[in-house]
């Protein structure tokens, strides 16, 4: 039993599977996390691989802050992604509502909506920033999972 | 008695050259695949143990069946699949001559590997998204622009060894290597239709996330997901191995742990010319794909069989 909870948990960390979702951002974050996914910086070094639908993803990356719009939708796929789960809010917009908050069609930031596992401040995010945002998350996964 | 010869025909069905085999090997040609893509790209790529790790991982996560979908045929469809790709590797030699061999094997290969993408079709079918419904739509027009050039680049060399049977042919090409040389247009042919098969990259059309987001496996996840992702891989081992075993000869006559050595050389070449098409194009549209198909791979191996008619003809 802890030889195969030791397993899953391992398969966990090496293989993130994204998902990218914007819920109103001005495309900047959006071109940043593309970016993380190229030659250059290469996210597939840890298993990271876009996905597009939320079925198959563990991770929803959301950038922008929630306008009222896209809080149904929002929710919607966050509910359609198995568990277990994880979302991470890219960019000031999507960690506070940044510049836009208490604008009357936003609600704010990412949290207000969903429950958001890690903050990655930046407007917009440095491709770095994203990288050590998700080793950050599998590390913070990893300590939790040890503390049970 | 019964024990006795039941024994040996599970361990071929479930060990090697069976499920455990080619589950490991296709991990590992995922991996190779992955890796080589990413070299040619100028990146890093992923770590040997990648394919296994997202394997286990999608093993232990949630399975979200949807209200609207068949339940049991969304189910039992990735067994299915995988049963299918198992049970066409049995005609096919991998250290030896093959376990089950008899004549006509080569048709029935044929049809082996064409259930994983009748699954496919029905997977997309059943879980009624309408990604997935024109994924399973795209599935099928493929099907019929493939398959055909497929099985008349396999028939130019059963022609010329006068046999439907795979290690026969095996046998006639390893004995007469010469003859080799002048399959090299159906080799082209079986090639980019197994490209088509396996839907990679020129042809990744129905699971073209782009457009219809994840094709016809947009409604699965976890553990089926994973099982149909072990078929996909599964099925690249055993379309190597059956273009292996038409064009190269199988294991040259060798057995034991130099034909496996042979067998598992050969594969990997063929493998490293799919990555190669894959990473050198871009998605083409289904119609594009389609025109490609019948007007230059379906008269290219018209023209070999023809070829091979006469050589036929010419060495007798």
């Amino acid at each position: 039993m802890k030889i195969k909870d030791k397993l899953i948990l391992w398969s966990r960390l090496k293989s993130p599977w994204l998902l990218h979702f914007n819920t109103g951002a001005c495309n900047g974050c959006d071109i940043e996390i593309v970016d993380a996914l190229t030659p250059r910086y290469d996210l597939e070094r840890f298993g990271a691989i876009l996905k597009s639908t939320p079925r198959h993803a563990d991770v929803l990356v959301v950038s922008g802050p929630v306008t009222r719009q896209q809080v149904k939708r929002l929710k919607r796929i966050y509910d359609q992604m198995p568990e277990p789960k994880f979302v991470m809010a890219v960019g000031t917009c999507a960690c506070s509502g940044g510049v836009f908050d208490g604008c009357y069609g936003v609600v704010s930031g990412v949290d207000a909506v969903i429950p958001v596992s890690i903050y990655i401040p930046g407007c917009p995010v440095r491709p770095e920033a994203v990288l050590d945002g998700a080793v950050k998350l599998l590390g913070a996964l990893e300590a939790s999972s040890k503390g049970k | 008695m019964i024990i006795d010869s039941m024994l040996p025909a599970l361990v071929y069905i479930l060990i090697f050259p069976g499920f455990l085999f080619l589950a490991a090997y296709g991990l590992f040609l995922q991996w190779v695949d992955r890796k080589l893509g990413a070299v040619m790209q100028n990146r890093v790529g992923p770590p040997w143990y990648q394919p296994a790790a997202d394997f286990i991982k999608l093993l232990a996560k949630e399975v979200i069946v949807p209200d609207a979908c068949d339940t049991v045929m969304f189910k039992v469809l990735p067994y299915f699949a995988l049963a299918a790709v198992v049970t066409a590797v049995l005609p096919l030699p991998v250290w030896t001559d093959a376990v089950y061999s008899f004549q006509g094997d080569l048709v029935v290969v044929i049809y082996l590997l064409t259930i994983p993408t009748v699954t496919f079709f029905l997977a997309g079918w059943s879980a009624v998204s309408p990604y997935a419904v024109i994924g399973s739509m795209r599935v099928l027009t493929q099907l019929f622009a493939y398959e055909v050039p497929m099985m008349l680049s396999l028939i130019g060399p059963a022609i010329l060894a006068g046999t439907w049977n795979i290690n026969e042919i095996a046998g006639f090409f390893a004995a007469h290597k010469a003859l080799m040389a002048a399959q090299i247009p159906a080799l082209f042919v079986a090639l980019i239709a197994l490209q088509g098969k396996l839907e990679r990259v020129p042809f990744d059309i129905p699971h073209a996330k782009n457009e219809i987001v994840g094709g016809q496996f947009t409604e699965y996840s976890g553990r089926l997901l994973g099982f149909f992702y072990l078929a996909v891989d599964m099925e690249m081992v055993v379309g190597a191995a059956l273009v292996n075993a038409v064009f190269l000869g199988g294991t040259l006559g060798a057995s034991g742990a130099a034909g496996l050595a042979v067998f598992l050389a050969k594969t990997l070449a063929i493998v490293f010319l799919l990555t190669l098409v894959k990473v050198l194009m871009g998605r083409v549209r289904i119609d594009q794909m389609i025109r490609f198909c019948w007007q230059v791979l379906a008269p290219l191996s018209m023209a070999q069989i023809l070829f091979d008619i006469f050589l036929k003809f010419r060495l007798q």
